[in-house]
């Protein structure tokens, strides 16, 4: 008895060592970013990196406010994001449950068209999009944005690969109950698939708020402009101002941990006694 | 069911295809073609451009980059709408990252609606060009009689098959800044504008200091290529695009032995660290930095916000010469304004592009501490007398040149001749090749691209 | 019978319509053209001239091709084993009860989303070519080697860009196996423990299969990111110059290159296609195994 409780504390010990050195390992890329927000942009890739900086620059936070229109970006970044995540929650657990619990011809060959469009890097298909869209009359317009985000397969393969892991056996109680499949998705998959909703917002929201690329091509009118393509012009041609691009960075952080945290709580319904733990 | 669903897909690309099918047909006209157009359209332009003047309101949209970073582009707007009060110019701002990308994305097929373009660099010219997307100036600079030797010659190294597609505006050229407090420091004569390279190299070795955490460089050279390499084009006798490279030896030679001694900061460490060049020399223990005259504008102003403390008392002199060559050879990039072939006012655009620049345009843009590419001596005096400009008269004089020659001359193949040309530099200046093999491998990589 | 199907396949259409639509028409379609692009050339301007199977002859010509495309093959054949085990540890160590669980989660969740230049600078701080670095400070002084210069040798470069990378990402991985593990029923682990299973033999015969869903997607996107990696080698392997060797380069960048700056959109999409039957590949395999397990 006596040995195993020894046993387990020096596990347990162990585990922690592991996590907080891990956890310093995540963080210092945070410390750095908040230190050279608080510099000249001359200092912020010298060596030896000055952590503390002697002068902390606070201003920074407040240049990045009036040197571009940011809280226009901002604003932009939030309104696509939400739109983006709401859109692409819906439509894609929607059609992962089809893929993941009916039968029907043609299944495996478009779910593998989804899987395989995953595969095709972005800069060979830009061009003819581009292009496509613009006939549509859909260049410089947030709704162009918008499509290009939401109807991604990565969420419909992310929901299908759980709803997977979902036992036939619930839908098939239901259905002999006389529910019909809207009544399965709505009633049943959807309250039981909640961390996984969770994960597609969270990787969702990530990449809508990152994305730049796309942004940076469709949108021209300044007051269109998102948040990303707002950091990149601190990045002018001959000179770089990475104390304000940091600044504008651990701002832009916020939103994205807020979503995060906040979503936690729905990673803890399965398993509590963790079957490494005894 | 499986048929349906490939038979509806492959609808759906048709459409597609057709679409943009559609939209190359109407846009794409061949070269000979295109011409006539504006042989004719030179004869209408003239009278529509004095037309436009008192008539319609006309609004020009121009591509451009950093909009908020670059101080002469309102200057030039108003100067132009001073004289054009029915002309409207809206300012696009593509990003100075990805401006190539962003802008040959929206210049393809035949939905672009700008007027006037920048074009950022020879490569981007160059592609641009290929893809048929620009509009040929040469018979609008015939008929308007502008006379292209302002131009210093560069106008020359970027025709196409006899044939102009743009027009410079704005010129930049390399120079050696260099920092006064640390020559006064250790006791050191400064560089003057007639150095052969040995000078240089000597002057450099004299100023620096290896001591462990009180280091002096004697000279930094940014990660760039162009820092070392292009050093070996100044005495006229060879070019970075035939294709043979034992002319860039010496300088690799002199810069690796100055690497090795501690003069300058070690190439390996300065790529990944990311060091700004302006950073760099701002630190107050670079003696000298080859670099463009865009660093004057950045100098001058980071000084007077304060940002700027070990660097302000700094000048600069025309870049060092080999033996038997006269100075004032340097190297220079150039900006320019070019008219897509899908431009709606294409005869205002001009007239715009014409302005920008020509003579006027010249004067703005000296006005605001930039160098035109028509260059004379009010210009030179210009830009001297801005505040904050070094007042010893070897500064000024740095500015005037003798030959200029382009970073990257146009060439069909100048962005696949310059990865290349980057790998090789990388090598070298990480030590993993020798100075020979490398050449070895520029000169048949070049040759393999130009043979094609 | 016969009516029947067809009311299932009708209802299931429906379910998958508004997410399909959208994606047939704005990325399906664009893609099927660039696929066909693939044996054509075609700057985006001027009219696609078809050449056959010649961008293909022109690719594997080159060694800047061959070499992106076994420079990719080495990355992924690294990255996607080391992140997926250790990702899937981090997620079953997070998802036990201990303090600060949600905190360790944010933290290792956080290279993900933070700042890659910022990312890249504390990277190279550690991974510094010069000898004063951390990395080589114990190379030399614990391990008694030679310093490496890492990013900056064609030797390292490789090896430093799959260490950024498991670093980076084991993150994003985690959070989904964390999603993952909270479907597996507590009911399975309960009647195993009451058979006497230890927890070794609990995490083989429980955990492993139910996780089998997740642990396909994990693989097959861990696959796909790791031969579409760009921006890492870009960040990494470019520094200050955006100078990428042949000891670096990888596919996209290649694709990339080839795409706008030489603007040969016909080359580009054959290195994507060249790239995409691979993965097909991959895919079709693991699809089939997991096929294979849904019947058992």
């Amino acid at each position: 008895m006596e040995s195993k409780k020894t046993n387990r504390i020096i596990k347990n010990g162990l585990v922690y060592a592991i996590l907080i050195f891990l956890a310093l390992m995540m963080l210092v890329p945070f410390a750095w970013m908040i230190s050279a927000s608080l510099k000249f942009n001359k200092d912020v890739f010298v060596i030896p990196f000055q952590w503390i900086p002697t002068e902390p620059r606070w201003k920074n936070y407040v240049d990045i406010w009036t040197k571009i229109p940011l809280s226009k970006f901002t604003l932009n970044t939030v309104k696509l994001t939400l739109i983006v995540t709401c859109l692409q929650l819906f439509t894609s657990s929607f059609a992962a449950y089809a893929f993941a619990k009916l039968q029907f011809k043609g299944r495996n060959i478009l779910f593998l068209a989804y899987i395989a469009t995953i595969a095709v890097p972005w800069q060979v298909y830009m061009v003819p999009q581009f292009m496509f869209m613009r006939k549509l009359g859909l260049a410089d317009t947030h709704l162009a944005i918008i499509i290009l985000q939401a109807f991604s397969a990565f969420g419909v393969f992310l929901m299908r690969q759980f709803y997977e892991g979902i036992s036939d056996s619930l839908c098939e109680a239901a259905r002999i109950d006389g529910m019909t499949e809207y009544g399965i998705y709505l009633k049943i998959m959807l309250p039981l698939s909640k961390p996984a909703i969770s994960t597609l917002i969270i990787f969702t929201f990530v990449n809508t708020w990152n994305d730049f690329l796309g942004p940076l091509i469709y949108l021209t009118t300044e007051s269109k402009k998102t948040l990303q393509i707002g950091l990149k012009m601190f990045i002018s041609q001959y000179s770089a101002e990475y104390g304000l691009i940091m600044a504008a960075s651990v701002l832009s952080l916020i939103p994205v941990l807020v979503v995060f945290l906040s979503l936690q709580k729905y990673f803890v319904a399965g398993i509590t006694a963790g079957s490494v733990k005894g | 069911m499986r048929k349906r669903i490939l038979s509806s897909l492959l609808a759906v690309s048709l459409v597609i295809a057709g679409i943009t099918g559609c939209g190359n047909a109407a846009s794409t006209s061949n070269k000979a073609e295109a011409q006539t157009q504006t042989a004719d359209a030179g004869q209408e332009q003239k009278d529509d451009a004095q037309g436009a003047t008192d008539e319609a309101p006309v609004t020009l949209k121009w591509a451009l980059w950093d909009v908020s970073s670059t101080v002469y582009y309102q200057p030039l707007i108003d100067a132009y709408t001073a004289e054009h009060p029915n002309v409207t110019i809206e300012m696009v701002d593509l990003g100075s990252t990805d401006y190539s990308t962003v802008l040959g994305t929206q210049l393809s097929g035949s939905g672009s609606d700008f007027d006037v373009v920048t074009v950022k660099d020879v490569p981007g010219y160059v592609t641009l060009v290929n893809k048929g997307v620009l509009e040929p100036l040469g018979d609008l600079i015939k008929n308007d009689g502008i006379d292209l030797s302002l131009y210093n010659g560069v106008t020359d190294q970027v025709t196409i098959d006899g044939q102009l597609y743009e027009l410079p505006f704005r010129s930049d050229i390399w120079v050696v800044y260099y920092n006064k407090d640390i020559f006064d420091k250790a006791g050191v004569d400064y560089p003057t504008n007639d150095m052969t390279w040995k000078q240089y190299d000597e002057l450099c070795r004299k100023v620096t200091d290896t001591t462990p955490g009180a280091e002096v460089y004697g000279s930094h050279y940014h990660t760039w290529r162009s820092t070392i390499q292009l050093d070996g084009i100044l005495d006229g006798k060879n070019t970075i695009v035939d294709g043979k490279y034992e002319f860039t030896k010496p300088y690799y030679e002199m810069v690796l032995a100055q690497q090795k001694d501690g003069v300058c900061m070690d190439y390996a460490t300065l790529k990944t660290q990311g060091l700004h060049y302006s950073a760099a020399f701002a630190q107050g223990n670079v003696a000298t930095m080859n670099m463009g005259s865009w660093f004057i504008a950045t100098l001058i102003s980071k000084i007077k916000e304060g940002e700027y403390t070990d660097c302000t008392n700094w000048g600069m002199v025309k870049y060092p010469h080999a033996e038997g060559v006269e100075p004032g050879s340097t190297l220079s990039t150039i900006t320019a304004l070019a008219i897509p072939t899908t431009a709606p006012n294409k005869d205002v655009a001009w007239d715009f592009v014409k302005f920008v620049s020509g003579e006027k345009g010249a004067e703005v843009m000296a006005s605001t501490g930039n160098i035109p590419a028509m260059t004379n001596d009010k210009i030179v005096d210009l830009i001297a007398g801005m505040e904050g400009f070094p007042t010893d008269e070897a500064s000024k004089e740095a500015l005037v040149t003798s030959h200029t020659y382009l970073e990257m001359p146009a060439n069909d193949k100048s962005s696949e001749i310059e990865a290349v040309l980057n790998e090789q530099h990388d090598l070298i200046m990480n030590e993993e090749i020798s100075v020979d093999d490398a050449i070895a491998a520029m000169n048949e990589g070049v040759q393999a691209i130009i043979g094609q | 019978m016969r009516k029947r199907q067809f009311k299932r396949n009708l209802v299931a259409y429906s379910f998958i319509a508004p997410n399909f639509l959208g994606f047939a028409i704005f990325t399906l379609g664009p893609i099927i053209l660039a696929l066909v692009m693939a044996f054509a050339e075609w700057d985006g301007n001027n009219p696609m001239k078809f050449v056959g199977i010649g961008n293909f002859i022109e690719l594997f010509k080159e060694d800047r091709f061959t070499s992106s495309l076994v420079n990719t093959i080495v990355y992924s054949l690294f990255t996607v084993p080391f992140t997926l085990i250790i990702a899937l540890g981090l997620a079953i160590l997070l998802n036990q009860k201990i303090k600060g669980r949600n905190f360790f989660r944010t933290v290792i969740f956080f290279p993900y989303v933070a700042s890659l230049v910022a990312v890249a600078a504390v990277w190279n701080m550690l991974f510094t070519p010069a000898k004063g670095g951390i990395m080589n400070q114990l190379l030399m002084n614990v391990f008694h080697a030679q310093p490496l210069k890492w990013a900056a040798s064609s030797g390292t470069v490789m090896l430093t860009i799959i260490m950024f990378s498991v670093w980076k990402n084991m993150g994003y991985y985690m959070v989904i196996y964390l999603a993952g593990l909270q479907g597996i029923s507590e009911d399975l682990y309960e009647a195993a423990s009451l058979d006497g299973a230890g927890a070794w033999k609990q995490f083989v015969h429980i955990t492993i299969p139910q996780l089998k869903p997740t642990t396909f997607f994990v693989s097959i996107m861990l696959t796909i990111n790791c031969f579409k990696v760009y921006d890492i080698v870009y960040m990494l392997a470019g520094g200050s110059n955006g100078v990428v060797g042949k000891s670096a380069m990888v596919l996209v960048y290649y694709i990339y290159e080839e795409a706008f700056r030489n603007w040969k959109l016909g080359k580009a999409s054959a290195a994507a296609l060249v790239l995409f039957a691979i993965v097909l590949a991959i895919t079709i395999i693991q699809f089939r195994g997991e096929k294979n397990y849904a019947n058992d």
